[in-house]
């Protein structure tokens, strides 16, 4: 038995339990994925210290078993978002109560012909095989443990399916709610994106809760991109200070496919985004960024995987965050190119700023390389802010508090400054703002006098 | 009494003595040039004069209107009028020039009890003062000296100067980087400043920058210390025979 395994049961068991009742029950490859999911969770345990992927992230919080697969959602009203030029994007909502498609809260409008958004559950009623080529496919289950527990509740979601070469206009908005159940609430939600040839779309995620309560959501994602397909990707979690949420997106990517991420992670007492990127064909051009802001004891974690399996292709990476009181951040990065990827181009820079002596940063970027014509290039820095810019500052007659968070706002807007859609760029930084106000000044401020 | 007055300055960095009893007086509506060979202590006489961490005076005070600035921050140091412009100007990317010397004006402006500019007020303000100094709308809004030339750093420096209207400046080789117009922009932009309010002291290497703002007083910096004053024929004076005798005299 692995280590873990004592872990991993009172999940397991409720997964059985669920499975005759779960949609989709007896279509034949449905049951087997959920089957294949729990044999591999099975396997793996909760993830421990020596899963390449889980070093420095610990899942003892959920050990207990204490949370309990969310039922019906609550008949819960849509909470405010953290930001209300989130909320005035025009965009297609939808909006998932406890991983459950609510919709009565959501407005998608008159969607255009060849694009389809609804929820899983209601494809794997109506339409089965529409899924068959792409759920469980792109993510690679027996190396994502915690994709495994997400499959062997596989359920429900959203769906989205942009035909070749028609192009969405407005972004998608997901608003993802997490709300106390009975006691603390599991959410297991499987988002699926498909993209045609030369199709573009644009997709917002938010993360948030309803109330105050400890949700455990596991949230896995895949994304299929087709020859020439576009997909800007923003994500946005700010789930209550005692929930933990894990990501896991998956994304398949051929020729000459662009895929633009960005997570800005802010919420949740331990936060995980791990992204897979396969770049399947020549000329992708793929980008992984993120910020992230963390307090208290907060763990964020951020894990990528990036892999040129084809020639000529682009990949970068950067991910900058701001770690205060006791927080810890992980940012583990791999870029994996094989021995036909020639002229990879793959770049990947961690940076965080560590405002407490107590904050720390674990980062481990890495390169593996089989291929010899390649550009790649990775780095990591960690500190407190630059003596000679405060200095600068300071030698101008600006405040010591005031001179940080400029520099700190700085730091983070930079990275805001390559989100392609300027409201939700301008929305980031709002949040930002928000959040040095809450927990930087005061403290700073004390600090300098 | 003397609107800035050092007085057996002795100042180490990273423990090494740099500044050996220099002392220096200078009155409001004055100029005064300071001149001396390379690592002389030109730079760190202006860091020790605005307070940068790192640069410990072991002796001596300074006076500001009487008042010593030691026990003052580097920020508290520039609200009451010290500014510095830098040798080596410093990038920062992400904060622009307008949001920077917005907040660096209200800050002084506050100090001072008048009212902070409203942001469109400010771009009004800051656009006066930047014509006069060949800065474009579009230096004002790019981030803080970030790819900037040599020149236009140094042209950013008299522009913050202008818009903070400091009681004492001091101009650490405002004039190395500039080509010959770009000179004569920036000294115009000194001497518009000059006035019975204000002391300067311009570091510079070269007489060429003292035709442009002439100085009441020129000293030369040797080894820490002042090693000899006198009225502009200095400046010519050393333009000919160079440091060689204020070394011997030391070593
Ligand atoms: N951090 C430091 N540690 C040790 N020595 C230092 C440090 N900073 C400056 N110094 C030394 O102090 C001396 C004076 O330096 P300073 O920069 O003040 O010279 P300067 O007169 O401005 O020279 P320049 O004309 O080249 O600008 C130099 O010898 C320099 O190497
Ligand atoms: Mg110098």
């Amino acid at each position: 038995m692995p280590d873990g395994s004592e872990h991993m049961q009172p999940y397991l068991d409720q997964a059985s339990e669920a499975s005759s009742s779960l949609p989709g029950a007896g279509v034949g490859w449905i049951d087997a994925l959920r089957r294949r999911g729990t044999d591999l969770y099975g396997m793996h345990g909760l993830p421990q210290r020596r899963h390449e992927y889980w070093r420095y992230t610990n899942l003892n919080a959920l050990a207990g078993g204490s949370f309990r697969l969310a039922g019906d959602p609550p008949a819960i009203k849509l909470p405010a978002l953290p930001h209300q030029t989130l909320a005035d994007v025009l965009s297609y909502r939808v909006v998932l109560v406890n991983g459950r498609l609510r919709q009565d809260l959501s407005d998608l409008g008159t969607l255009p012909n060849g694009v389809e958004v609804g929820s899983l559950q209601a494809l794997m009623a109506a339409a089965p095989e529409r899924l068959e080529p792409y759920l469980g496919q792109v993510a690679k289950l027996d190396d994502m443990p915690m994709a495994a527990l997400n499959t062997a509740f596989l359920s429900d979601g959203m769906a989205i399916f942009v035909d070749a070469d028609v192009s969405l206009e407005k972004p998608v908005h997901l608003i993802s709610v997490s709300a106390r159940d009975d006691g603390d609430a599991m959410v297991q939600p499987r988002h699926l994106v498909v993209m045609g040839r030369g199709a573009s779309s644009t997709l917002l995620e938010t993360h948030i809760s309803a109330d105050g309560g400890a949700c455990f959501n596991n949230v896995v994602s895949e994304l299929h991109l087709a020859e020439g397909a576009k997909l800007n990707h923003s994500v946005f979690q700010h789930e209550a200070p005692t929930s933990v949420h894990l990501s896991g997106t998956a994304v398949a990517l051929a020729a000459g496919s662009t895929y633009d991420s960005f997570v800005l992670q802010s919420g949740a007492e331990i936060g995980r985004s791990e992204i897979r990127a396969y770049l399947n064909g020549p000329g992708v051009d793929c980008r992984l960024d993120g910020i992230y802001l963390a307090t208290g004891k907060q763990v964020v974690d951020n894990t990528t995987y990036v892999e040129h399996a084809a020639p000529e292709c682009r990949s970068r990476q950067v991910y900058k965050g701001v770690l205060d009181g006791e927080a810890r951040g992980v940012f583990q990065g791999k870029v994996h190119v094989v021995r036909d990827a020639q002229q990879t181009d793959g770049h990947q820079l961690s940076r965080a700023l560590l405002l407490s002596p107590r904050a720390e940063i674990d980062a481990r970027p890495e390169l593996e390389i089989y291929a010899d014509d390649v550009k790649c290039s990775h780095g990591a820095t960690a500190g407190d802010l630059d003596e000679d810019s405060l200095f600068y500052l300071l030698s101008r007659g600006i405040h010591p508090h005031t001179a940080r968070r400029m520099l700190i706002e700085a730091f983070l807007s930079e990275a805001i400054g390559e989100i392609p859609v300027q409201q939700v760029a301008d929305d980031y930084l709002n949040h930002v703002q928000q959040w040095l106000s809450d927990h930087v000044e005061e403290r700073s401020d004390g600090a300098s006098q | 009494m003397a609107l800035l007055e050092i007085r057996n300055l002795h100042a180490t960095v990273d423990g090494k003595q740099i500044l050996n009893g220099l002392d220096l007086k200078i009155d409001t509506g004055e100029v005064h040039a300071i001149m001396g060979p390379n690592g002389s202590g030109k730079s760190t006489l202006s860091y020790v004069l605005t307070g940068r961490d790192g640069y410990e005076l072991t002796d001596g005070d300074i006076l500001f209107d009487g008042v010593s600035l030691l026990e003052m921050e580097p920020d508290e140091r520039a609200r009451e009028g010290v500014f510095l412009a830098f040798q080596y100007p410093v990038e920062i990317p992400g904060v622009t020039n307008m949001t920077f010397l917005r907040t660096a004006v209200n800050a002084v402006r506050e100090h001072r009890g008048e009212m902070p500019f409203d942001p469109m007020d400010f771009v009004k303000y800051a656009r006066e003062k930047a014509t006069d100094l060949n800065v474009s709308d579009d230096m004002l809004r790019r981030p803080v000296n970030t790819g900037f030339s040599g020149g236009e750093k140094k042209r950013m420096e008299i522009l913050q100067m202008a818009a903070l209207e400091p009681r004492v400046a001091i101009l650490d080789e405002t004039d190395s980087g500039l080509d010959i117009d770009a000179l004569k922009v920036v000294a115009d932009g000194v001497n518009a400043m000059r006035s019975d309010e204000r002391g300067m002291l311009v570091i510079t290497h070269y007489q060429r920058l003292l035709d442009y703002i002439v100085p009441d007083h020129v000293h030369v910096l040797a080894n820490g210390r002042i090693v000899k004053s006198g009225d502009k024929a200095l400046a010519l004076e050393l333009e000919k025979k160079g440091y060689a005798e204020f070394l011997e005299q030391a070593a």
